[in-house]
């Protein structure tokens, strides 16, 4: 229902906006009439007779049908009212209507340039138009909380810790701030986790968010039904309330209003619901998560540990300025509040603070891309202007004869230049509605099909906004274009005009210059594009060949919690048994599990550590490891390599054996190669670990990241306290995966009923999504670019044969004069790759000037490549010369006695 | 006369009625084929009422009335326009009717 209102809606504004064509004193009269009737005829209320989507087309067809007839009567009346001065048809200097109707006229008896312009422009201001509508939603849109412009998020940067990303927040830098800040008024933490949650009927396994209480004051926002949580709700230990979100409440509880108290079992402990949010709030940092729960601050042993993400309301009559000099004024204080964080030790590791907009925070990472995307159509709706003016100009040519004729009969500069302006903003018009259907059906492919990590992606839609922006982008493109002409007064030497037939072999020097200007414009952001595609498709290439370090071919993921399970060991057993009956299944070639296994989500942890051989000395900085827990047969599963020392064996995990295994970067790295048998600790653990062995690197993070020193540890480890609330099993399959994971699921709820799973996924899979985001740039670039080059091509192609057929007269004189063929095919040629040659000169020079704004995008790629620059180069050269021979070949076939009889 | 202004002086013969009750009754009456949308029916509505054929009634025309709703009704004229055009109308079908074309049908 939702939905429908929604489009109604936008039904509505849509009709509002065409109503705008009818004259002004019919709206006041009936406008809001119209607007009700409108609306009653396409809501689904107002009868079935006519489906809402056809009604509103037929509805917008009729203000524009029903338009002129309006206008002419109201300039009638008005005529009238005035004493007759401006009747219709008396030739007042512009009076619109008459020009209208001329112009509609003029295009329909040109179907051929008429369709040629709408879909071209439409190409370009659809392309346009679909992009803004992602900027705008998902860049400039204020998030959906009340004023979310005063939410702020902080993180603390230490590049000396050499870490993979920020550090969020830890209770340490959230008391700082709530004691001492005076810029900010709230300042909540949330953490995201998953949970087995047990309500209705099965458990199941639910991403959660945790948030202090303060989170419901920073955001501003109350359940729907129920309460919020309150300090009281924040304690140690497990949780005693949960709030719903709406989707689950409706999922799981079948939107029951008496859920409000029920008891439901959180990891096995009961906890009662006490609020459900409303519908359409979007939990931060976790879309999916389906249950709200307190957070509790540890503020003894947690204050340097960094894993909170910060929220925080600005102050009124505070600024976003005000509040980083402040925070960042406080950082000096922080060993007053967490001892561990010396004074020494925030100095030598250049310890800052960032605060931003949370908004800004969540589009971070896609902003750059967004807004080059949008550059990059826009340089196609440059082209495809480009291309249309050309087309115009060739036309205001033909129609000079015309035009004389029109200005000889009396018809006035304005007018005629008015024509000129009307047919061009009506092109406009046309292709701006071809644009808005176009952007349309992509926005909702993009939707429905974009990369899962674009944030915000389904917040997108088209809104009055962007369908105003696309109004005004029609209109002054049309416009613009209708000036185009005007530079050439195709009315001013009236009399040479008229007289005009043979003359036409020199004449017009300037309209070529004109089109000349426009095709090396065209050639130049063609080159731009393509170099843009061709750095991304070089960076893909090399992405493609890099090792990730496991093989991910046949190899299936599945996550199973622990269940019932609640310690470590416990948890430890119970996967245990699981690995015994699963490896018996059929198919199996080796299965193995771990918190982390790449490619997936999954939280892997992270500490600093010390090797015993080499103590640190005192002035010298921790450095940081990041660790999974596997167990047997993991290295096995995921196609690893044992580089040195011996692979993990069951005993390990059942003994709690002090052993441990690095990758090959942390052997290389901090024990210069030979790692075995030496002893590392982690972060506060007294227990020493014993290097059992040295693994090949895995792009643990991404295929585009830099492998960073990485260490395994048993699952049942007693060290570094490695979650293993979620064990994800990777299986080498010779079977179906269908026919595994259901066998999978029969032992996992044999041994154990309140354990869920997670869904399998094939690591092929994932890898791939893991380069999702990558792809639909590249997706999106390749299109572009296409398009770019088919339009330069096609006006190319379009201004030779058309210099070809103007000269036909001069090049048939010179051939009959005894001028070589060979010689009129290269004269030919020369012109057009002399604008070819312009173009790419000028493309070359803006592309090594902008590919820089595509790092972020490349991998293994320098920004200037010069492979790629000559590669483009040599397509647009080629492709430049074929749109240049086909005329070319025309040219020298030109029989003389035909080119003389011609005119 | 247009189509449209004879359907709409046609739906105002009987009593008095307020846009939309215009649009429903022409689409029945005429099965569909003819809809009126909102900007051909109250452009012709202006129009007729510029004419002095129709003209807007001050209160409603029944107490429970949707007071937001605008009514109209034939005037003397548009109710002579209205049995003038029918006439011309019947003329044509029987003239269609004697012609030797349609006498099989």
């Amino acid at each position: 229902m939702g939905g429908l209102r929604e489009k109604s809606h936008l039904a509505v504004t849509l009709y509002g906006a065409a109503l705008r064509l009818l004259p002004p004193t019919l709206r006041r009269e009936y406008g809001v009439d119209m607007i009700v009737d409108f609306r009653r005829s396409v809501s689904p209320a107002g009868g079935q007779r006519v489906r809402p989507v056809f009604a509103t087309v037929r509805a917008v067809a009729d203000v524009v049908m029903r338009a002129p007839a309006e206008w002419r009567a109201e300039l009638r009346s008005r005529g009238r009212a005035v004493g007759g001065k401006g009747r219709l048809g008396a030739g007042g200097p512009f009076d619109g209507f008459r020009e209208f109707r001329i112009a509609v006229r003029a295009l329909w008896r040109r179907p051929g340039f008429t369709i040629a312009a709408v879909s071209t422009l439409g190409l370009g201001i659809g392309a346009t138009v679909a992009l803004w509508t992602i900027v705008e939603s998902v860049l400039l849109r204020p998030l959906p909380y009340s004023e979310s412009n005063d939410i702020l998020t902080m993180t603390h940067a230490a590049p000396g810790m050499d870490l993979p990303a920020d550090l969020e927040n830890s209770a340490g830098t959230v008391l700082l701030y709530r004691q001492r800040a005076r810029t900010v008024t709230d300042v909540a933490v949330m953490d995201d986790a998953a949970r087995n949650v047990t309500g209705g009927g099965e458990p199941v396994r639910m991403s959660v968010q945790q948030v202090t209480p303060e989170f419901f004051d920073v955001l501003r926002i109350d359940p729907a039904m129920g309460r919020r949580f309150y300090a009281e709700d924040a304690v140690p230990g497990p949780v005693r309330v949960a709030i719903l979100t709406d989707a689950s409440w409706r999922a799981h509880f079948g939107g029951d209003r008496d859920v409000i108290g029920r008891t439901i079992r959180i990891d096995g402990e009961p906890a009662q619901v006490v609020g459900v949010m409303p519908p359409g709030f979007i939990v931060p940092e976790s879309r999916e998560a389906g249950l709200l729960l307190p957070l509790w601050l540890d503020e003894v042993n947690n204050l340097t540990t960094f894993g909170l993400t910060g929220l925080m309301r600005l102050a009124p009559g505070a600024t976003l300025e005000m509040a980083q000099e402040e925070l960042s004024g406080l950082q000096m204080q922080l060993p007053e509040i967490a001892p561990g964080l010396t004074a020494e030790l925030l100095e030598r590791t250049g310890w800052s603070v960032n605060v931003e907009r949370y908004r800004d925070r969540i589009v971070r990472s896609i902003a750059p891309t967004l807004w080059i995307l949008l550059a990059v159509v826009g340089l196609v709706l440059l082209i495809a202007f480009a291309n249309v003016a050309n087309l115009i100009l060739v036309r205001a040519e033909s129609r000079r004869q015309e035009m004389a004729i029109r200005a000889a009969l009396g018809a006035g500069r304005r007018s005629v230049a008015g024509m000129f302006l009307v047919e061009c903003v009506l092109l406009g018009l046309a292709g701006g509605a071809v644009g808005v259907a176009l952007a349309w059906a992509t926005v909702r492919l993009v939707v429905a099909r974009g990369p899962e990590g674009l944030p915000r992606l389904a917040e997108v839609s088209m809104d009055g906004s962007v369908l105003a922006m696309a109004l005004l982008l029609s209109l002054s493109t049309g416009f613009l274009l209708g000036l185009v002409p005007l530079g050439r007064r195709p009315w001013a030497d009236r009399s040479a005009a008229l007289r005009e037939g043979g003359l036409r072999a020199t004449a017009h020097r300037e309209g070529r210059r004109t089109r000349s200007v426009l095709i090396a414009g065209q050639v130049a952001m063609a080159l731009v594009l393509l170099v843009f595609a061709g750095l991304l498709i070089r960076s893909s290439l090399r992405l493609a060949r890099v090792d990730p370090g496991i093989s991910t071919t046949g190899v299936l993921a599945v996550g199973v919690s622990r269940g019932a399970a609640s310690t470590p060991a416990d948890a430890a057993m119970f996967y245990q048994r699981v690995l015994d009956e699963a490896r018996t299944l059929p198919g199996v070639i080796a299965i193995g599990a771990g918190n982390y296994i790449p490619f997936l989500e999954g939280n892997l942890n992270g500490t600093s550590f010390r090797i015993e051989s080499r103590p640190r000395e005192e002035d010298q900085l921790p450095v940081v490891v990041m660790y999974g827990a596997i167990s047997e047969g993991y290295f096995d599963a995921l196609g690893m390599r044992i580089l040195e020392g011996r692979n993990i064996v069951r005993a390990d995990h059942e003994r709690r054996a002090p052993v441990v295994w690095i990758n090959e970067t942390f052997a290389r790295r901090y024990l210069d190669g030979a790692a075995l048998g030496e002893r590392i600790r982690f972060g506060p653990d007294t227990t020493f670990l014993e290097i059992a062995g040295v693994v090949n690197d895995v792009r643990t993070f991404g295929l585009d990241e830099e492998v960073r020193p990485m260490a395994y540890l048993p699952m049942n480890t007693s060290v570094g306290g490695a979650s293993t609330e979620l064990m994800q099993f990777a299986v080498r399959l010779d079977a179906q995966p269908a026919a595994f994971a259901a066998a999978l699921r029969g032992i996992v709820a044999r041994l154990d009923s309140a354990a869920p799973l997670t869904n399998a996924v094939t690591l092929e899979d994932a890898m791939r999504r893991s380069l999702a985001e990558r792809s639909f740039v590249l997706l999106l670039l390749g299109i572009a670019a296409g398009a770019a080059l088919l339009l330069g091509v096609v006006g190319l192609y379009g201004v030779i044969s058309y210099v070809v057929a103007q000269r036909t007269r001069e090049i048939g004189v010179r051939i009959a004069l005894g001028a070589d063929v060979q010689g009129v095919r290269a004269w030919v040629l020369r012109q057009g790759l002399a604008l070819v040659a312009t173009g790419i000169v000028a493309g070359l020079f803006a592309a090594a000037a902008t590919t820089r704004l595509l790092q972020s995008l490349l991998y293994d790629v320098d920004a200037r490549d010069p492979v790629t620059f000559l590669a483009v180069t040599a397509v647009l050269l080629a492709v430049g010369a074929a749109a240049t021979w086909v005329p070319a070949m025309r040219a020298s076939r030109i029989s003389p006695l035909e080119a003389l009889r011609a005119d | 006369l247009k189509p449209a202004i004879f359907h709409i002086l046609l739906s105002l013969a009987d009593e008095p009625q307020h846009g939309y009750a215009i649009r429903t009754a022409v689409e029945e009456r005429t099965g569909g084929a003819l809809r009126l949308w909102p900007a051909t029916l109250y452009g012709t509505i202006r129009r007729l009422a510029e004419e002095g054929w129709i003209e807007e009634l001050g209160e409603e025309p029944e107490p429970d009335a949707d007071a937001r709703r605008r009514y109209y009704a034939l005037t003397r004229t548009g109710r002579d326009v209205l049995r003038a055009e029918t006439e011309r109308l019947e003329s044509l079908v029987a003239a269609a009717r004697g012609s030797r074309a349609l006498k099989g049908a």
